[in-house]
């Protein structure tokens, strides 16, 4: 097997043109019928994972599409873009999704936006364009004008919504809010009675384009506000994946002490972050005292990040090359004593909670996922972590201040709803210890870098560790102090398909609690319809009713 | 074993009430809190620095090219607290306020509009910047070179340009 990281660029120089971009990441132009064989090697082989594929229209740069494979090997601390030139005449290249499921969704969606095929793709329907959308219109493509666009789309009398027919089963809509987070999403379940035997989802109701908003009207220091306002719940690791990828694009060097404040916030943020999902999982199994409690605990942090940033959410404090406001030493005397109380209440009050037999028996071997299916499906995060992968940014592709933090990555093996909620548990108490070393060992200095400047045409990968999961930003810079293209993929989107694979065989009163498990961010990335397959009698249902058992 | 059911049910007793009863009592945000930011009309010199970096354009300028005006406008319907504005105003004439209680029954409300009176160019009579604006960047200007503040940009580079060739003879 092949380790060393010479031994790898080795093995990448005989596909294509090998071109670093920045620290640790590597990109490899090859040949479009290379293409499987070395995003096998990547994937399967090397130990690596599939992370995200980018499209892009690159006609006015060098006369191609292009479309980019991000895969990261953890253990060997790189990551490998594949870049494959589509031809723009015949817009044919292989699809990866048969040998690694997890690029279903990526494939479809550089189908919608660029119009480019994925041979031998299972199923390349459209994903995130709405049904009555019109043919032959790829919104993402640099000729197609917004404006104008707009025009075309009100003048022409767009058809209905197709509805998709479900062969003589039964089905129970739920949503099209979520129902555990009230975000819209839309999940079809077939039942058995009780058991449920099948699920599709269809999600991307509130797709808002904001890439396209961010290439055509932001300058590159106006998008990280945009960004930020990706997830309402860790919006600061958008923010700061992407300040990452265009400082890693222009090599920009942040100050240290910058570093270490987005840390702190992205570590406050994770603690918020999970203590609001274990709300909501205890909300949804019925166990509000729980709900109330944790919750509880969650306001300390959310009035800390207010003291620090100036907000609850959408801190706003990153600019390309550091942030924008200083913590000073009274903040951190403060934010000190609120992580002692919050440690203390946690311990106190979460321990017995995951005690309860109340909250095990519902937990405990239910939406199973086994390590080869989220390989499989390229799940990152928790859910990953919680099927015994190993993967964590923060460990294997440090940014920020990480590299100079000692912390451990909780791995469990069960794969059930339990084990997600263990592996967050953890991370709550050691996201709580890394923010006490970062706080005592911030170091003085400047808050941002002095000479800011971003060249022209030049590739970034920005990468974070959300609070679910892996967040990847590929940033091309553009002229005129523009991004050219800019693709952040949320953690949701990778693990979303796995909740289909959980919910199979399961029972339906289960399915709130599996869907919530993956900690599930629809806008980021939506109602269920449940299909009964003996007596095709139809039910709109939302989740949370199931969840009350009605 | 005893049950952690009840340790749970004392935490609870415990910790009591917690909900405010807001709006009934008053909540106040904490210093450096970003809220509705508002412009001090005496000191904004219409520079449009806010307008160029504001990011979702909650900021925009009106120029009435006839009677002379330039009305900066802030529409907090748009504006996402961000606070970019504050940081980049040269006079501190606008600033976030701790103050978060902005919804209305009417959108007018939600416009704070300054109206500046704008100078004609010497030469070309065109309305080019606010007084309020010479008077400003005539603070770093030297003296001798203080009446080419008087003039419209394209005037200003043909006039410079004429006293460079003449101090080339």
């Amino acid at each position: 097997m092949l380790t060393s990281i010479t031994e790898i660029l080795n093995l990448l120089k005989k596909y294509g043109k090998v071109e670093k971009i920045h620290k640790d990441t590597y990109v490899v132009e090859i040949s479009p019928g290379k293409v499987r064989e070395l995003c096998e090697i990547l994937h399967w082989k090397l130990n690596g994972h599939f992370s995200v594929t980018v499209g892009s229209d690159e006609r006015p740069v060098n006369g191609y599409f292009g479309v980019y494979h991000v895969f990261l090997l953890d253990k060997q601390k790189l990551s490998v873009i594949v870049h494959v030139k589509v031809n723009p005449v015949t817009l044919k290249i292989p699809s990866i999704t048969p040998i690694i499921p997890g690029a279903n969704w990526h494939e479809r969606e550089a189908h919608d936006f660029f119009g480019i095929f994925f041979e031998e793709h299972p199923n390349l329907e459209r994903l995130i364009l709405p049904y009555d959308w019109p043919e032959g219109i790829h919104p993402l493509r640099k000729d197609v004008n917004v404006r104008e666009l707009r025009y075309k789309l009100l003048k022409k009398e767009t058809g209905l919504v197709v509805e998709k027919k479900a062969e003589e089963e039964y089905i129970v809509p739920i949503g099209p809010y979520h129902p555990a987070l009230h975000e819209p999403e839309y999940f079809e379940l077939y039942v058995e009675g009780e058991k449920i035997v099948d699920a599709r989802y269809k999600g991307f109701h509130v797709h808002r384009g904001i890439e396209k908003v961010a290439e055509e009207r932001l300058t590159i220091n106006q998008v990280p506000f945009i960004a930020e306002r990706i997830c309402g719940i860790c919006g600061y690791t958008h923010n700061v994946a992407y300040c990452q990828a265009v400082e890693n694009a222009a090599r920009i060097d942040v100050p240290l002490r910058a570093k270490y404040i987005r840390s702190i916030l992205l570590e406050i943020e994770r603690v918020h972050s999970h203590l609001l999902w274990f709300g909501v999982l205890f909300h949804l199994l019925g166990f509000d005292t729980g709900f109330m409690m944790t919750w509880l605990v969650r306001e300390k942090i959310m009035d800390l990040a207010e003291i620090l940033t100036g907000n609850r959410k959408n801190y706003g404090m990153n600019l390309v090359g550091g942030v924008r406001r200083d913590i000073n030493e009274e903040k951190i005397k403060l934010s000190l004593e609120t992580l002692d109380y919050v440690e203390y209440k946690l311990r106190k009050i979460l321990d017995k909670m995951l005690k309860l037999k109340e909250i095990t028996s519902r937990t405990k071997e239910i939406g199973l996922l086994s390590r080869e299916e989220a390989r499989k499906l390229s799940v990152v995060g928790p859910v990953a972590r919680a099927s015994g992968i190993s993967t964590d940014v923060r460990r294997y592709h440090p940014y920020a201040a990480y590299s100079e933090l000692e912390f451990k990555v909780p791995v469990y093996d069960a794969g059930d709803v339990y084990s997600r909620a263990l592996v967050r548990y953890d991370e709550i108490f050691e996201s709580i210890s890394m923010l006490k070393q970062l706080l005592k060992n911030i170091p003085k200095g400047d808050l941002t870098a002095e000479n800011v400047k971003v060249p022209e045409y030049r590739k970034g990968l920005g990468l974070t560790e959300a609070p679910r999961g892996e967040n990847v930003h590929l940033v091309i810079t553009g002229r005129e102090n523009k991004v050219y293209r800019w693709r952040p993929r949320a953690p949701s989107y990778n693990n979303v398909p796995s909740t289909l694979v959980m919910l199979k065989g399961e029972k339906l009163a289960d399915a709130p609690a599996i869907i919530a498990s993956i900690d599930p961010c629809f806008s980021c990335t939506d109602h269920v319809v449940v299909i009964d397959v003996r007596t095709n009698v139809k039910q709109v249902l939302r989740l949370k009713e199931i969840a009350r058992g009605k | 074993m005893k049950t952690p059911r009840i340790d749970i049910f004392k935490e609870a007793l415990k910790t009591g009430v917690v909900t405010k009863k807001y709006p009934f009592e008053p909540v106040e945000a904490p210093e450096g809190f970003r809220g509705k930011p508002s412009i001090d009309f005496e000191k904004c010199i219409g520079c449009e620095a806010c307008v160029n970096i504001c990011p979702p354009n909650a900021l925009s300028v009106e120029i009435d090219t006839k009677r002379g005006i330039k009305r900066v406008m802030l529409f907090l319907g748009r504006c996402i607290f961000c606070g970019r504005c504050q940081d980049v105003c040269p006079t501190e004439a606008i600033k976030l306020s701790r103050e978060f209680e902005l919804s209305s029954l009417n959108s007018k409300d939600l416009y704070q509009i300054v109206e500046l009176k704008m100078a004609k160019c010497k030469i070309c009579g065109r309305y080019y910047a606010t007084v309020r604006q010479i008077l400003f960047t005539a603070k770093n200007v030297p003296k001798d070179q203080r009446p080419l503040l008087l003039l419209c940009d394209e005037c200003r580079s043909k006039v410079s340009a004429k006293h460079i060739s003449y101090a080339r003879w």
